[in-house]
């Protein structure tokens, strides 16, 4: 039972749920408040791009489904939209870095800032699907941009940050 | 590996589905999801707390960075505000006092009979695309979902989701937000000339509205009142003197009526001045002037109380055929600058069970 129990915290979805609330918790605090003409940076989607940009397709799927129903357990939408949503962006930065043979670090970071900017348009037009439509405007790009510059500086720390949280295997000190 | 790659895809399959269940629920109105965030919010509000102490530093530095000419103007332009309307507020305090005893008398509803819990705003919307503000009051304090939600300045919004001690209000900005509101078409400067009584039964309140004309006989008083923003026509119904038998017989003049238009008002996101809509087709735009006080139309299944005051028309745009015309309004809330909100306690039959 304990070693179940230790199996579980040891795992790298113990630790993505951990590392998600805390990204969460910057993203309703501090990210809230600092607002660039306006508009808020979507740290959740810049280290969902980076999880999937990262590691593979079925890894960033599953860090964008979970964090956006995280992200959906504490706004006023119906749950399960930002999940989707982030799901898909996952995908999207895993599909993008496969396009390349081996990408540069500066590569990764331009496709994971644009699939993090993508997932703000993608946003809107998922709410518009479930009926609630009012946020299709030209501000849904201004938005898009503000990510895209957000996760321009801010996905390079979130790399290894997104690589020690989906580690496969972490020593629990026995040989 | 490859049995590795199958759980991943069977655990992929499984959140996507979920999500698309519990969006379902959630659109349907179900009480699961409600408390499901309940449990959610149980675990994130310690983190989150923790997360807003260490970082309020930061935001205040940039706040501080960011606005700091603006909020010195800000103070200026306030402080001689603030000396401009304190003699208005003792009129305007006066003037409601007289409004809330006569609907009162009149056994109709008003606000000064539903209690209501002050909150802090603690958080803005962590989103792009949604217009809501975070308070520092709950359950506890008795706050439920759709409890309509007020400034000093009037309607700001209503209570959308409660945990124990925060709620999320979403603002009148926000497109998903809907009320029934009434549109004062007659403008807010009206004279009335109150019927003549007896010297010694003169009203009172003449030190606090301001009297423009005042006659006397030798018997009686007639006072000729205007009221700014008040309009007491509309409680009170302006009436002829008929002699008829041995008694005088009141009859109201309809054409003195001011007419309410009543409509919809719905959010347009943020930057966007809300509208309402559904206005009676007959209505005529130039009926309508810009400047026309707009207030909550209340009713049983409304989701405000009466009279709350939430801006007025900004634009009038008429619309050709039988849709009627649609009003820009101008929120008398400043929705970008909220701090102490006051929620009323009024629960509609609408959002009961929530």
């Amino acid at each position: 039972m304990v070693e179940r129990l230790l199996q579980l915290v040891a795992s790298r979805w113990f630790r993505l749920v951990l590392v998600a609330l805390l990204v969460l918790s910057l993203q309703t605090t501090l990210f809230s408040e600092i607002r660039v003409f306006g508009y808020s940076v979507q740290l959740m989607a810049i280290f969902v791009a980076v999880a999937g940009g990262v590691h593979d397709v079925r890894v960033g799927a599953i860090v964008g489904l979970v964090s956006g129903l995280m992200y959906d357990a504490v706004l006023a939408t119906p749950l399960g939209i930002s999940g989707l949503v982030l799901g898909a962006t996952g995908v999207g930065a895993a599909l993008a870095l496969r396009s390349f043979r081996e990408p540069t670090w500066w590569l990764r970071i331009l496709v994971v800032s644009a699939i993090a900017a993508l997932s703000e348009i993608v946003l809107p037009l998922t709410k518009a699907v479930v009926g609630l439509g009012g946020w299709l405007s030209p501000r849904m790009f201004a938005v898009a941009l503000v990510t895209f510059v957000g996760g321009l500086i801010l996905s390079a720390p979130f790399v290894p940050v997104a690589r020690w949280t989906l580690r496969e295997q972490v020593s629990l000190g026995r040989r | 590996m490859a049995q590795n790659k199958t759980h991943l895809t069977r655990a992929v399959i499984l959140l996507a589905l979920a999500a698309v269940f519990f969006i379902t629920l959630d659109l349907g109105d179900s009480g699961s999801t409600s408390r499901l965030r309940r449990v959610f919010d149980t675990v994130f509000s310690p983190v989150e707390n923790v997360s807003r102490v260490i970082t309020r530093p930061l935001s205040g530095a940039w706040n501080a960075f960011r606005n700091y000419d603006e909020v010195v103007d800000e103070n200026d332009r306030l402080r001689e505000q603030v000396a401009l309307q304190e003699g208005a507020a003792v009129a305007a305090a006066a003037s409601v006092r007289l409004s809330q005893e006569l609907l009162a008398l009149n056994g109709l509803p008003t606000l000064a009979g539903i209690n209501s819990v002050t909150a802090q705003v603690i958080g803005e919307t962590p989103t792009n695309f949604s217009q809501t503000v975070e308070i520092n009051q709950g359950s506890n304090s008795g706050i439920k979902v759709g409890m309509p939600v007020l400034n000093a300045a009037g309607l700001i919004g209503k209570v959308t989701e409660v945990f124990a001690d925060r709620a999320l209000v979403m603002l009148v900005s926000d497109p998903d937000y809907a009320l029934s509101v009434k549109v004062v078409t007659k403008s807010s400067r009206t004279t009335v000339t109150l019927p003549p009584l007896p010297t010694e039964d003169a009203p009172t309140v003449d030190s606090v509205l301001e009297t423009t004309e005042t006659s006397s006989t030798s018997s009686t008083t007639s006072t000729t009142t205007t009221i700014l923003g008040f309009t007491p026509s509309a409680t009170t119904i302006p009436a002829e003197v008929v002699a008829g038998g041995g008694s005088n017989i009141t009859v109201p003049i309809a054409s003195q009526l001011s007419v309410r238009e009543t409509g919809i008002l719905e959010g347009r996101g943020p930057g966007t001045r809300p509208i309402v809509r559904f206005l009676d087709a007959s209505t005529r735009a130039d009926a309508i002037e810009v400047g026309a006080p707009i207030v909550s139309a209340g009713g049983s299944r409304s989701l405000a109380p009466p009279d709350i005051v939430i801006g007025v028309v900004s634009r009038v745009v008429e619309r050709l055929g039988t849709a009627g015309p649609v009003l820009e309004i101008e929120l008398v809330a400043d929705l970008s600058n909220l701090s102490f909100l006051r929620v009323l306690l009024y629960q509609p039959i609408t959002e009961s069970g929530k």
